[in-house]
């Protein structure tokens, strides 16, 4: 056991001295989970402070109504938009082209009538300018743009003067159809009818009943109401003794993924090094010591999983004092981080054998990594991935470690919970072990 | 205290050691001379217990090498330059200590002895990485003795070393067959071989073409002495038992410039046994 400490020391301090290894150990993965965290909306519950910025985009005001400009005031007001007004479609056009906007939204002429009515005639038309590179924002602006207009239709439906008003405006429209057969036109006058009763008659009894009340805020109207509430929140509120507990931040989902990269940054590191020494002599000179290849490997893997569980704890540390990650459960986030220690060890050791130099080691290394990172979420969520490729993040162990950290971090996980993912992770990392030594004893002896 | 005994080992169809035998005495530094290919690692390979023989047997201080404990008599210094780099040279020595159980003030001790041994305690706290390379020549013998060894592997310790360093390890390795160590010795260089072994092994093609002393080999298999005259249209060279006959019949002709001597050396016995040059 001296021997396996002794050269586990060794290790460490080889690891502590290069500096490329360290950074990759701890400063990338560092970098990486501030980063992301910051981007995915950090600051939520932590220390962080920024909000994210809206999607940039350019507004043309082309029918210049009274309707239109709410409108762009309600854009502008919204959060989910940085508006820059622009003078033309043209020059909006170009800011896109541009790259200074992610795209333009054009109030078309007619926006404003065509918003009075509800039920009948051509809707309000708006243009969207998008960059064909971006296509996802622009989905999202789409999106973003209905939950507005929903939204105007809401207050709209909920004022019965306004309706009463775009009721008139869809009767007259109605009347002046020609492309619509008498059957229907009398069935939709006696619907429009109907509720412009309704509105005429509901708002007076309505003021009746409740005395200081207001008719808009007793009709309140929305097409769908959506309540957004994260796991996080759910936990808290089924634990009020964790009441102290804010909603969970970015950076909460983005230091598991910094522990990903610093799991993968320290096997690649140690398994290189074991290359080194193959290629160095120092191996040469250990197998000659009166210790067994079986200590040599010990030893190696012991650096390995210390320095992973060291660098792992540190970058959570880091996380939990300076942006207010807060671990659900800190006794199963030690067993998530042991079994994903185990794991990569094992992973190490399989690198190590799969190239006879240090640059075919740390080549084949880094891309073995690398796919299982990005196969096992530690790139891009797996959720925005196609299915088939969801499904091949099982077989990658990132996905499992990040699963066995997140868990006791903040999905709330318990015990049996952790069975699934902690088995795989241990089961990998002995697998993996085993070949890795067995393929490095046949290597030794040809 | 090192005995090779018909061993044997092939890789395939290989057979890269065809019953190679010899021995090693206390106080004795046998030199193991043979081209590239010829077999020199295996058989060292086999005698640090790395690989197992076919057939024959090897022991070391009486004990197998495959035996941990009978190991703790070898100290190996590798050709490659084996040291960690980013360690000093004490944090070396006390590393390689430590894996044979040495600590406390007795590794501290040993530590001083070794650094002063191969003459870098003014450098002990420098990094092996910032070390010259016959400095770290001197590291990686002194590595190989942490334990104090019966037995040393000294595997082409000189090379790509200056005349300053090779001459301080030429030094280190008298010193250390006058402690009664038995060393064996593996290089290129012929004069290197003949300054310093007892005794020496041809080996080629995976077989131990002869051993013997150097003055032995070359007596049986340097051939004739050549002198060689130096004329103004050139040099003339004549094989001869007899050089002094040969030297006065040249001079007697005066047409000679000049007239030297060549005795046979290791360098003629390799040739003469291999039928090529060491350094091929």
């Amino acid at each position: 056991m001296g021997a396996i400490i002794a050269l586990a020391k060794k290790d460490l301090l080889l690891l502590l001295r290069d500096k490329a290894g360290l950074f990759f150990a701890l400063g990338f993965p560092l970098v990486m989970a501030v980063f992301f965290g910051t981007i995915f909306g950090g600051g939520g519950g932590g220390g962080g402070s920024s909000e994210p910025a809206g999607i940039s985009v350019a507004v043309v005001d082309e029918d210049a109504s009274a309707a239109s400009s709410a409108f762009v005031d309600q854009l502008d007001a919204s959060g989910d938009f940085e508006v820059t007004r622009s003078g033309s479609r043209e020059s909006a056009a170009d800011s896109v082209r541009r790259g200074t906007r992610s795209a333009a939204v054009v109030l078309t002429p007619g926006f404003g009538a065509a918003s009075e009515r509800v039920f009948w005639g051509d809707p309000a038309t708006i243009e969207v300018i998008y960059d064909p590179s971006r296509g996802a924002e622009s989905a999202m602006i789409e999106g973003m743009l209905m939950k507005l207009a929903f939204s105007g239709l809401g207050e709209k439906l909920s004022d019965a003067d306004s309706v009463q008003t775009s009721n008139a405006e869809a009767l007259r429209s109605l009347e002046d159809a020609d492309d619509m057969g008498p059957l229907a036109k009398a069935s939709l006058r006696e619907l429009i009818g109907a509720v412009d009763t309704f509105f005429a008659t509901g708002s007076e009894s309505w003021m009746e009943e409740e005395e200081g009340g207001s008719p808009v805020g007793q009709m309140q109207w929305q097409p769908i109401a959506i309540e957004t509430r994260s796991v996080r929140e759910i936990e808290t509120a089924g634990n009020q003794e964790e009441g102290d507990k804010g909603p969970g931040s970015g950076y909460d989902v983005s230091f598991p993924q910094g522990v990903m990269w610093a799991l993968i940054g320290v096997s690649a590191a140690f398994g290189v090094s074991l290359v080194q020494e193959r290629s160095g002599g120092t191996l040469r000179r250990l197998r000659v010591a009166p210790i067994s290849r079986g200590d040599v490997l010990l030893g190696k893997a012991l650096a390995c999983y210390v320095s992973i569980i060291v660098a792992s704890a540190a970058l959570l540390v880091f996380g939990i004092v300076v942006f207010g990650v807060r671990p659900g459960s800190p006794l199963l986030l030690l067993m998530g981080m042991a079994c994903a220690a185990v794991c990569f060890t094992g992973l190490m050791m399989l690198l190590s054998v799969l190239g006879k130099t240090e640059q075919a080691a740390s080549g084949i290394g880094w891309a073995v990594l690398l796919l299982l990172a990005m196969f096992g979420g530690a790139m891009v969520p797996l959720f925005i991935m196609p299915g088939w490729m969801q499904s091949m993040a099982s077989f990658s162990p990132v996905k499992w470690a990040i699963l066995a950290i997140e868990g006791p971090l903040w999905r709330g996980f318990g015990v049996s919970e952790m069975l699934i993912p902690c088995g795989v992770l241990l089961a990998v990392g002995a697998g993996t072990f085993g070949i890795g030594a067995g393929v490095f004893g046949r290597m030794e002896e040809s | 205290m090192i005995r090779v005994s018909g061993v044997v080992k092939t890789f395939g169809s290989l057979r890269a050691v065809d019953g190679v035998s010899f021995e090693v005495a206390p106080g004795e530094v046998f030199g193991l001379l043979g081209p590239n290919g010829a077999g020199k690692s295996t058989t060292i390979a086999m005698i640090c217990g790395l690989l197992a023989p076919d057939s024959g047997v090897i022991t070391i201080d009486g004990g197998s090498p495959t035996d941990p404990a009978a190991r703790r008599a070898l100290g190996v210094a590798p050709q490659a330059m084996a040291v960690y780099d980013e360690l000093t040279a004490r944090e070396n020595l006390r590393f390689f200590g430590t894996l044979y159980g040495l600590k406390g003030a007795e590794l501290a001790r040993r530590c001083d002895e070794l650094l002063q041994f191969v003459s870098l305690s003014d450098r002990a706290r420098d990094r092996a990485g910032r070390y010259s390379g016959g400095m770290k020549r001197r590291l990686n013998l002194a590595c190989a003795m942490t334990h104090d060894p019966k037995i040393l592997l000294l595997d082409e310790p000189t090379a790509g070393v200056d005349p300053q360093s090779r001459n301080s390890l030429y030094e280190a390795v008298d010193r250390l067959r006058d402690e009664g160590r038995a060393i064996i010795y593996t290089t290129h260089y012929m004069e290197e071989a003949q300054r310093l072994c007892d005794r020496v092994g041809v080996i080629d093609h995976g077989a131990m073409l002869e051993t013997g002393t150097v003055e032995t080999l070359i007596e049986k298999h340097g051939g004739a002495s050549s002198v060689v005259i130096e004329r103004p249209a050139g040099e003339e060279r004549v094989e001869t038992d007899a050089p002094l006959g040969v030297i006065e019949t040249a001079l007697a002709g005066g047409d000679a410039t000049g007239v030297r001597v060549e005795r046979p050396s290791l360098e003629t016995v390799f040739l003469n046994l291999t039928g090529r040059s060491l350094r091929d």
